[in-house]
Formats: structure tokens, C-alpha cells, sequence
């Protein structure tokens, strides 16, 4: 056994193994960055360079040409992070308080709305503080929001979410989410690729940036869903909202709405 | 078995636990998704399942498996006591509590982030730390027959080392090499997300990696199995090894191979180069010349006991065959249902047909024929033969193990043969429940029946397994001594590139670098590429 004598090229088994396995990785690479590539136009279109380089998955230019052309204006500004969640001081909340009289006369005295305005009571802290943003900079529209939240600053947006996630929300969901419960709720329908409401509004997960709806008054969820639909509406960063309801029917919208709308159970 | 007896006892009791649980979820999710059974009320349920059945069948049970069986041929293959049995207990704890680690949030529903982790979703840091706990305790094993090899090589200088060893050593390298990449995107990437140090996570970047452990990890399963073939296989039905250094060049080839291909699980990922998605295509195609080698080797073996049984002709052979041994029958099911498998595979790997397959039933299919089936069957071989050693029991009931493999056979069979029919018809995987009353969906209804029967079987056949191992008894008669197989030519001389592995993990890590340096590192320096997490079960 001559194991000193392996690593050389005098040694067959070293020579054809290093050989081979090099002239396979030479030629794997010639296919797949220069010959390949070669048969496409929009790989060839700038040279053999830029096609090694697009091939390697860097391209020179990530988007090219028409640029202005092609960049729609983002739906929202607002990237969610987790800090968003956090529970805020009691001066914080005493802050959002204040601030949040001017908030009564639609949301609620106690953040529970009497309107079609929706409750903010209880609402998750990141929700309020997207939501006031996206008025602020005109991803969503609304003749009093905008005017009203032109005026607050980022801290008091902060501090209003923290009051109004400290208020005690509205809890009108079943226990259980037995058939009962219409099936879009449940289980939505996956070959109309609608996710069932629960998988982010609460029930089975409740995913960051969700609203919580039980309680809702029924008038905005419905006007809220029929503008997803219609893409007046159109904040929701990944479009998962507009892509659910633009696959709902109209009495689908009525029936999800008032589920979350029933006020403890005693909707019927 | 000398000291290593409890300890290749406990794995293979706990490996075999923890299999026949995952086993019972895995068909209970094919029971609520077939029509058989109304909507799963609470789909979060059934993602929990498959966390756990996934888990459990692809960290837990053949690290335990490989781990158990590389002690015990350790101990009969080099025929001196284990070097650092301490040490292999304390890795066996480090498994079992990382198994139960990990378990624990996936129970709780704060970890339903599947095996394949899936960022940006981040479930609890407890699950990410127990698997690195699993993963731990199997690199101490790594290390450990490293160093018997190392002890033994030095009592016996110049001697070939036994195939068994080979094989068993170089699963241990291609393994220890492997888990690096799912290490890596746990602790760098995953855990400083999971732990509340931050909030964004390079999702594309954590792909990468974990697609360098993806696939090579299947090898790492699959090195047990093929030990077996090489080595208990042809003394178990009478023949002889038909090449000894054909098992040696597989294993070697395994090394080698294994390990540059991963991206081929990314080719819809839009973050890799296509460049390097044909490299990794090429090279996953060289990682099926090992398991031809080795299938027409085994065959070959297996035509030796045959003609050696009296068997005349150019098949003729076949039917002299001795079909009522155990160990007959089961390499019989594992070629079949490899090959069924192994051609799935090379279509999987085609850039351009994989495109048909992606994300489909197909996939699902193709992996429970391999690993569950191939594989596995196997692995039951492994403890048959084993078991005698482990617990000086009698000989095993061969009818009883016979209908054992039957049922696993044709359980595997009609489990997976609907799910690579509806593939190709574009059912996706990962469902929690099909609309059957939709007119596109109704005819491929009685698939998803078929499959949960097939389930069942398997369900049957695992009891069995246990039912045969439980009441095998014990007996104070010190067992025969274990043998392996022996080869035609049992002296010809073992060339030193074969008998050791510096050349071949040199070749594995430099291959490697080549094929995963320049995508990790080009992503990893790549500016706003890390999304927001999605936290699990947060609230």
C-alpha cells in the first residue's frame, strides 16, 4: 500500500480520477454558461461577456431598458417590522389617548365604532401605525384620513397605536371553527386560490400586519373588500388582499363580512 | 457484538419509535386529504403533521439508523470493541434530546415551518436548536469512525480495510461535509431571526444552503442501504461479492458526487444563475453511474448464488433464486422500486421536464419510493440481520418477515404510483385538502384512496416489523459470529487510492467549492435581499 505514492501523477487512480473529474467541470461549465446561452437572444443580445455574466446570475443590469416605463409606484412605503409590536409605555398610551380625541367622533369613544368606521379597539399596534402611514403618503385613500393623519407625526402615530392596541378588543368569533362557519373563513377554496381568512386574520395564524376583524362593522368590510376587488384600494404590500376578494362573488363578500361582523354569537 | 450492544440496541429502538409515530401521521394526513374524510377543520393541523413526519423521517431516523449501524460495524467489521463508547452515548443522548427539543414546539404548533424550513417563515428557536442538537450528536459519530478507522489501520498497518468500513466511513465523511450547509442557514441565518436579533432573513441565500445539505443528505440516508447490498446481501442468499472494488469505487463516487448537485432543487429559483443550475444538472446525472455500478454488481453477486445453486442459462438463473430468503425478496423490492425512483430522479433533474414536475405529488412520490422505499426496506434488512447479534435471540420467523417486506412493498407501490400519476396531471404537493367536487379535480379523486391504502399497508407492515422484533425473545446462546459477505476474488489487492480517502474528499470539497462558492458568495455580498420574517404560531 502505498499511500505516499497517491497524491502524484505517476499514480493512475490520482491522474484519471483528478483528470476526469476537471474535464467535467470544464466542459459542464463551456455548456452551460457559453453554449447554452448562445441560443438565446435576450441572453446573447449584449455580448458574450454579459451573457457569461447573466448565465452566472449576475447580470451587468438587473432591469433593464424602459425602467421608468416598467416601475409601477410602490402600494405601500411601509416595510412591517417586529418592533411595530411592541407594547408601548403608559406614556405612550396616555400620548395616544390624547391624540386619539380627535379619533372618536367615527372610531369610538372607547375605539369601538357605532359608523361603518371600523373599531380600532384592540387593534394589533403594527396594523394602526401601516394603515396611518399609507394615508399619510396617499396609498390609501380616504377625503378624511388623508386629511387627518397629513398632520401627525411619526411618534404620534406610534403613540396612537399604542393606545389603541392597549383597549380591549371586540371578541365575536365561535370557539370552535366547526362547518358552521362559511367555508371561506374555514378553508377557503384552493382552486379559486382563495386562502382561508383564518390563515392570517386570526383563528389558525394570525400572520404580522393582519387587521383583527371580529366585531367589524359590516358596511366596511364589505366596502373595504368591493375596493380590494375593484383595485381602488390597493395598500396591501404583496396584493394578497386584492387577490382574494377579486375572486369573490358579491354574496360571498356579504356572508365572510357578516361572519365577522356577528356580535357575540347573536348575529342570527 | 461486543460493547457496542446496548448501544446499537437503543438506537435502533429509539430510531424505530420515532419512525412508527412519524408513520401514523403520515397517514393520517393522507386519510384527511382524501375524500374519504370531510375538510381538515384546521389546515394548521395538518402542516404540524407534515413538519413532524418530515423531521422525524429525514433528521431523526436515519442519523439514528446510520449511526446505530456504523457502531455495529465498527465493532464486526475491524473485530475489536468500539474506540470511545462514551462518547458514543453521550452523542446518542445529544440526539435523543434534540429529538424531543425539536418535537416539542412542532407539538405546540410554534414550529409548522416544514423539514425544508422555509424561510422567511421562522418558527420557535427551540425546534432550529434541537436539530442542530441531532446534528451534533451525529458529528461525533463522524468523528468516531474516523478514529477507530485510524486506531484499527494502525494495528493492522497495510492492510485493506474491510468494505464495510469503507462504505460505513466514507457516509460519515459525505455526511459530515453535507451538514454544513442546513448548519450554516440555521445558525447564521435562521437562529438571529428566530432568537428576536433581527427581523429580516436572506431567503434566497438560505435556499442555497440549505440545498447544499438537500441532496446529499439522500446519500447519506442511502449509504446504509447500500453497505448492505455490498455487504450482507450476497452471504445472506449464498453467493459472493461479485466485485469488491466496484463497491469501494461507488462508495467513493457517493464522496465525490453528492454534494455539487443541491441546485438542482432550486431551478425555480430565480436567485440562482442558470449557468449553474446546468452544472449542477450535469453533475447530479454522474451521481447515477454509482448506483448503476452497483446495481449491475449486485445483480451479478446475486447471479452467482444462483448459479452457484444449480440456476442454467441466460436467465434460466433467476429461478433458481432461493425467493423464500428474506433478504432475497427485499433487494428484489429495493431494485424495483429504485429504479422506478431512479428514473423519476433523472427526470427530476432535466432542467426542462422538471419544469412539468416542480412542486407537484410527482416529487412526493418520487422521494417515498427511494428513501422510504429502497431505503428503508433495507433498513429493516440491517435490523433482521442485526437483531440475532443485539439480542441473541433465535432466528427470526422468515414467513412472518416475508409478509413484512410483501406489505411494505405493495404498501410503497400503491402509495406512490397514484402520486407520480396525478403529478404529471399538476396536483401540488403540500395540501391540506383537495376540492373534490370540482369537475377538474372529481376524476383524480379515487388516487388520493388509493394512496391512503397504501399508507395503511405500510402502517400494517411497520407494526409487524415491530410485532417480529418484540417477540423474537432472547437466548443465552452466545449468537454464530456476524460475517459479511466475501468477494470472488477475496485477495486481489486494493489499490490505495480505494483504501483511502484523501483523494476523494479532496475531490468532494473541491467540486463543491466550485459549484456552490461563487452563487453563495455572490448572494451573501449581494445588497437588499433579505426579507421580513413571518414568524409561526407568533400569536
Amino acid at each position: 500500500m502505498r499511500v505516499q505514492g497517491l497524491y502524484s501523477w505517476h499514480n493512475p487512480w490520482f491522474r484519471w480520477s483528478v483528470a476526469s473529474v476537471g474535464a467535467l467541470t470544464v466542459v459542464s461549465i463551456l455548456v452551460g454558461f457559453i453554449w447554452l446561452p448562445s441560443v438565446h437572444g435576450d441572453f446573447t443580445a449584449q455580448g458574450i461577456w454579459a451573457s457569461i455574466c447573466r448565465a452566472a446570475g449576475v447580470p451587468d443590469d438587473w432591469s433593464r431598458a424602459d425602467k421608468a416605463a416598467a416601475e409601477p409606484s410602490p402600494s405601500t412605503a411601509v416595510v412591517l417590522e417586529r418592533t411595530m409590536a411592541r407594547t408601548g409605555s403608559s406614556g405612550a398610551i396616555g400620548r395616544g389617548a390624547t391624540l386619539a380625541l380627535q379619533c372618536t367622533m367615527c372610531h369610538g369613544a372607547q375605539g369601538m365604532s357605532v359608523s361603518d368606521a371600523p373599531n380600532l379597539a384592540g387593534q394589533y399596534a403594527e396594523v394602526v401605525i401601516k394603515q396611518l402611514h399609507d394615508y399619510r403618503r396617499g396609498n390609501r385613500s380616504s377625503a378624511i384620513m388623508q386629511a387627518l393623519s397629513a398632520n401627525l407625526t411619526d411618534p404620534d402615530i406610534e403613540d396612537l397605536a399604542a393606545y389603541y392596541a392597549y383597549l380591549p378588543r371586540a371578541r365575536t368569533a365561535p370557539a370552535s371553527y366547526s362547518n358552521a362557519v362559511p367555508a371561506l373563513v374555514r378553508v377557503g377554496d384552493p382552486m379559486r386560490n382563495i386562502a382561508p381568512c383564518i390563515s392570517c386574520h386570526g383563528g389558525t395564524d394570525q400572520k404580522f400586519g393582519t387587521p383583527w376583524l371580529e366585531g367589524m362593522p359590516v358596511g366596511y368590510l364589505t366596502a373595504q373588500l368591493k375596493s380590494f376587488a375593484s383595485g381602488e384600494r390597493r395598500n396591501d404590500s404583496h396584493a394578497q388582499m386584492r387577490n382574494m376578494a377579486r375572486a369573490m362573488s358579491a354574496a360571498e363578500i356579504q356572508a365572510v363580512a357578516e361572519f365577522y361582523a356577528r356580535q357575540g354569537g347573536a348575529a342570527d | 457484538v461486543y460493547l457496542a450492544r446496548r448501544l446499537v440496541l437503543a438506537h435502533f429502538w429509539v430510531a424505530f419509535a420515532a419512525f412508527t409515530v412519524a408513520i401514523v401521521l403520515g397517514e393520517w394526513q393522507m386519510f384527511v386529504r382524501s375524500p374519504l374524510h370531510s375538510w381538515v377543520d384546521n389546515p394548521e393541523h395538518y402542516y404540524r403533521s407534515v413538519t413532524a413526519h418530515g423531521t422525524v423521517m429525514a433528521y431523526v431516523f436515519p442519523t439514528l439508523i446510520a449511526m446505530g449501524f456504523g457502531y455495529a460495524i465498527t465493532e464486526l467489521a475491524l473485530k475489536r470493541p468500539l474506540v470511545g463508547l462514551r462518547w458514543a452515548w453521550i452523542a446518542f443522548w445529544l440526539v435523543m434530546a434534540g429529538t424531543v427539543m425539536a418535537s416539542a414546539p412542532v407539538a405546540a404548533g410554534k414550529a409548522s415551518v416544514l423539514y425544508t424550513f422555509y424561510p422567511p417563515m421562522i418558527g420557535s428557536a427551540f425546534y432550529y436548536l434541537g436539530i442542530v442538537l441531532v446534528v451534533v450528536g451525529s458529528w461525533i459519530w463522524v468523528a468516531l469512525m474516523s478514529i477507530n478507522l485510524r486506531v484499527w489501520k494502525k494495528e493492522n498497518a497495510g492492510a485493506t480495510v474491510p468494505l464495510a468500513m469503507y462504505g460505513n466511513v466514507a457516509g460519515a465523511y459525505l455526511w459530515a461535509w453535507t451538514s454544513i450547509g442546513a448548519a450554516v442557514e440555521i445558525l447564521v441565518l435562521i437562529l438571529p431571526v428566530a432568537l428576536g436579533f433581527k427581523d429580516k432573513i436572506d431567503a434566497g441565500l438560505s435556499r442555497v444552503f440549505f440545498s447544499w445539505t438537500l441532496h446529499a443528505i439522500v446519500y447519506f440516508w442511502l449509504m446504509p442501504s447500500y453497505i448492505a447490498f455490498y455487504t450482507i446481501v450476497p452471504r445472506a442468499i449464498g453467493g459472493r461479492l461479485y466485485s469488491d472494488t466496484m463497491g469501494r469505487v461507488a462508495f467513493a463516487l457517493f464522496l465525490v458526487f453528492s454534494m455539487p448537485i443541491g441546485i438542482h432543487h432550486l431551478f425555480a429559483d430565480p436567485q440562482v444563475g442558470a449557468g449553474f443550475k446546468f452544472v449542477h444538472a450535469a453533475m447530479t446525472g454522474m451521481v447515477s453511474v454509482p448506483t448503476l455500478l452497483t446495481v449491475f454488481t449486485i445483480v451479478a453477486s446475486v447471479e452467482i448464488a444462483a448459479r452457484l445453486r444449480g440456476g442454467k442459462g441466460l436467465l434460466g438463473w433467476v429461478k433458481a433464486l432461493p425467493w423464500k430468503n428474506p433478504m432475497m425478496l427485499a433487494v428484489t423490492f429495493s431494485f424495483i422500486m429504485l429504479g422506478f425512483g431512479g428514473a423519476g430522479g433523472i427526470i427530476n433533474m432535466s432542467y426542462q421536464l422538471n419544469e412539468t414536475v416542480h412542486n407537484t405529488q410527482w416529487v412526493t412520490g418520487h422521494f417515498h419510493l427511494i428513501f422510504a422505499g429502497a431505503i428503508v426496506i433495507m433498513y429493516f434488512m440491517v435490523v433482521y440481520e442485526l437483531w440475532p447479534q443485539l439480542t441473541r435471540c433465535p432466528p427470526l420467523p422468515e414467513r412472518l418477515l416475508r409478509i413484512q417486506l410483501w406489505l411494505w412493498f405493495i404498501g410503497m407501490m400503491v402509495l406512490t404510483m397514484p402520486w407520480h400519476l396525478v403529478g404529471l396531471l399538476g396536483m401540488p404537493r403540500r395540501m391540506a385538502y383537495f376540492d373534490y367536487t370540482h369537475p377538474a379535480l372529481q376524476p383524480q379523486a379515487w388516487t388520493v384512496i388509493a394512496s391512503t391504502i397504501g399508507g395503511f399497508l405500510l402502517v400494517l407492515s411497520t407494526f409487524l416489523f415491530l410485532f417480529i422484533l418484540a417477540r423474537a425473545g432472547h437466548s443465552t446462546a452466545v449468537p454464530a459470529p456476524f460475517t459479511f459477505s466475501v468477494a470472488v476474488h477475496p485477495h486481489a489487492r486494493t489499490p490505495a487510492a480505494l483504501n483511502t480517502f484523501g483523494l476523494w474528499v479532496a475531490l468532494m470539497i473541491g467540486l463543491t467549492l466550485i459549484n456552490y462558492g461563487f452563487p453563495i458568495a455572490q448572494l451573501a455580498l449581494l445588497e437588499g435581499t433579505s426579507v421580513p420574517a413571518i414568524p409561526i404560531g407568533g400569536r
